[in-house]
């Protein structure tokens, strides 16, 4: 084959070349691709595990902002439950407070005129007694004589009588 | 300058019975590189990459994903090592082959460097491994009488059909070689003559034709590797 002679082909070169292409297909195979194609793959499982993840922890972020807005909303509730509790007690204790110091101004009130009627009794008796004394002095005078008990006693009850 | 346009690759000795030829030197240089960066990026593999490992990560990715676009996930675990070798190997050798010194270092007169695959038997080699691979994996997956059905058939017109398959696997071969020989080999002899005519900043435009035409065929190289792999062993349609 001349052209062949022409391009100096030689089969022992081609040997050797296609020997070289098969040791250094050993060789990268070994070294080279599959270490890389190792470790292409577990980073592509790693990225899936991670997305994974982030779509997860996304997902229980809501719902925990969920859980939270919805404590939010009962404590609210609560709180305006008690905020009304406390108003409507405060007005229930307003009103029974103005009742009770109404009963306490009227028992006042009772005790003062009581005791203002008492003191007025004991005036009028007080009063009587002296007049009953002066009556008693003036009639000493006007009898000149000592009136023995008995008669003073008699002598007052009838003009007490007669003065009431 | 005349050895610019020597077809022949230069043989620099002999070792034993192997004319140790100055591509194959270049062939064992650039495997040499690969294995030392591939081992460096790998020497400590990490979740978080960095360095050379995030480069190779890259390149493999992407390479992977291409194959497995094609040929589905369970043959891609097969072919792409095969695939990803190609290359890395072509890519790695016609950028190595623009390093200075290639061409212009002598040894015994004759230059000691020269691109891989300016050098027909390194690009054949190529072909012909890729060619070997693909049968043996269509092997694998159709079974021997799966496969042999792809080119026999009592059909007399599938019969005639089946030849002309494999006049096309046989031109695959010289396409695959050729294709990649002549562009690496055009990409040298257009370098050392404008190099020829000035040295200095006129290649350079060059260069960067040559960077991206070195890349470009490892992908090509690579992309039909891969295509006659997904065809080949895919299994035939009923007639």
């Amino acid at each position: 084959m001349e052209i062949l002679n022409e391009f100096g082909i030689n089969p022992i070169l081609l040997a050797a070349q296609a020997v070289n292409f098969a040791i250094l297909l050993f060789i990268l195979k070994k070294f080279m691709y599959k270490p890389i194609l190792k470790v292409l793959e577990e980073r592509k499982k790693r990225i899936a595990e991670s997305l994974k993840n982030a779509e997860e922890i996304e997902k229980r972020l809501q719902e925990t902002n969920e859980k939270i807005d919805a404590m939010i909303g009962k404590a609210a509730n609560e709180a305006q439950k008690i905020i009304d509790e406390s108003k409507k007690e405060g007005v229930l204790y307003l009103e029974e407070t103005k009742i009770r110091a109404g009963r306490m101004a009227e028992e006042l009130i009772k005790k003062s005129e009581e005791a203002a009627r008492a003191e007025t009794a004991k005036m009028q008796q007080e009063v009587m007694n002296k007049v009953a004394e002066i009556v008693a002095v003036g009639l000493q005078k006007v009898t000149g004589k000592i009136l023995n008990k008995k008669d003073q006693r008699e002598i007052i009850e009838r003009s007490v009588k007669n003065l009431s | 300058m005349e050895s610019a346009i020597v077809l022949k690759p230069e043989i620099l000795g002999y070792f034993k019975n192997l004319p140790i030829t100055n591509t194959l030197l270049v062939s064992w240089i650039t495997m040499f590189i690969l294995v030392v960066l591939s081992i460096l990026a790998t020497r400590k593999v990490q979740l978080v990459p960095s360095g050379l490992q995030n480069l190779f990560e890259m390149v493999l990715d992407f390479g992977y994903t291409t194959v497995s676009d094609l040929a589905g996930e369970k043959k891609a675990k097969v072919f792409f090592p095969v695939v990803m070798t190609f290359f890395l190997f072509i890519l790695a050798a016609n950028w190595i082959g623009l390093l200075p010194g290639f061409a212009t270092i002598t040894f015994d007169k004759e230059p000691l460097l020269r691109s891989m695959n300016s050098d027909l038997n390194m690009t054949l080699a190529l072909a012909l491994t890729s060619a070997f691979l693909t049968h043996s994996f269509a092997i694998r997956y159709l079974g021997f009488l799966g496969y042999l059905s792809k080119w026999f058939s009592l059909n007399p017109i599938f019969l005639f059909v089946g030849i002309l398959e494999i006049v096309s696997e046989l031109t695959k071969i010289v396409s695959l070689s050729f294709r990649l020989f002549g562009n690496i080999f055009a990409g040298e002899v257009v370098l050392s003559t404008v190099s020829s005519i000035f040295a200095f900043i006129a290649p350079l435009p060059f260069y960067f034709l040559e960077i991206i035409v070195g890349f470009v065929q490892a992908a090509v190289f690579m992309m039909l590797t891969l295509v006659f792999m997904v065809l080949l062993s895919e299994k035939h349609e009923a007639h």
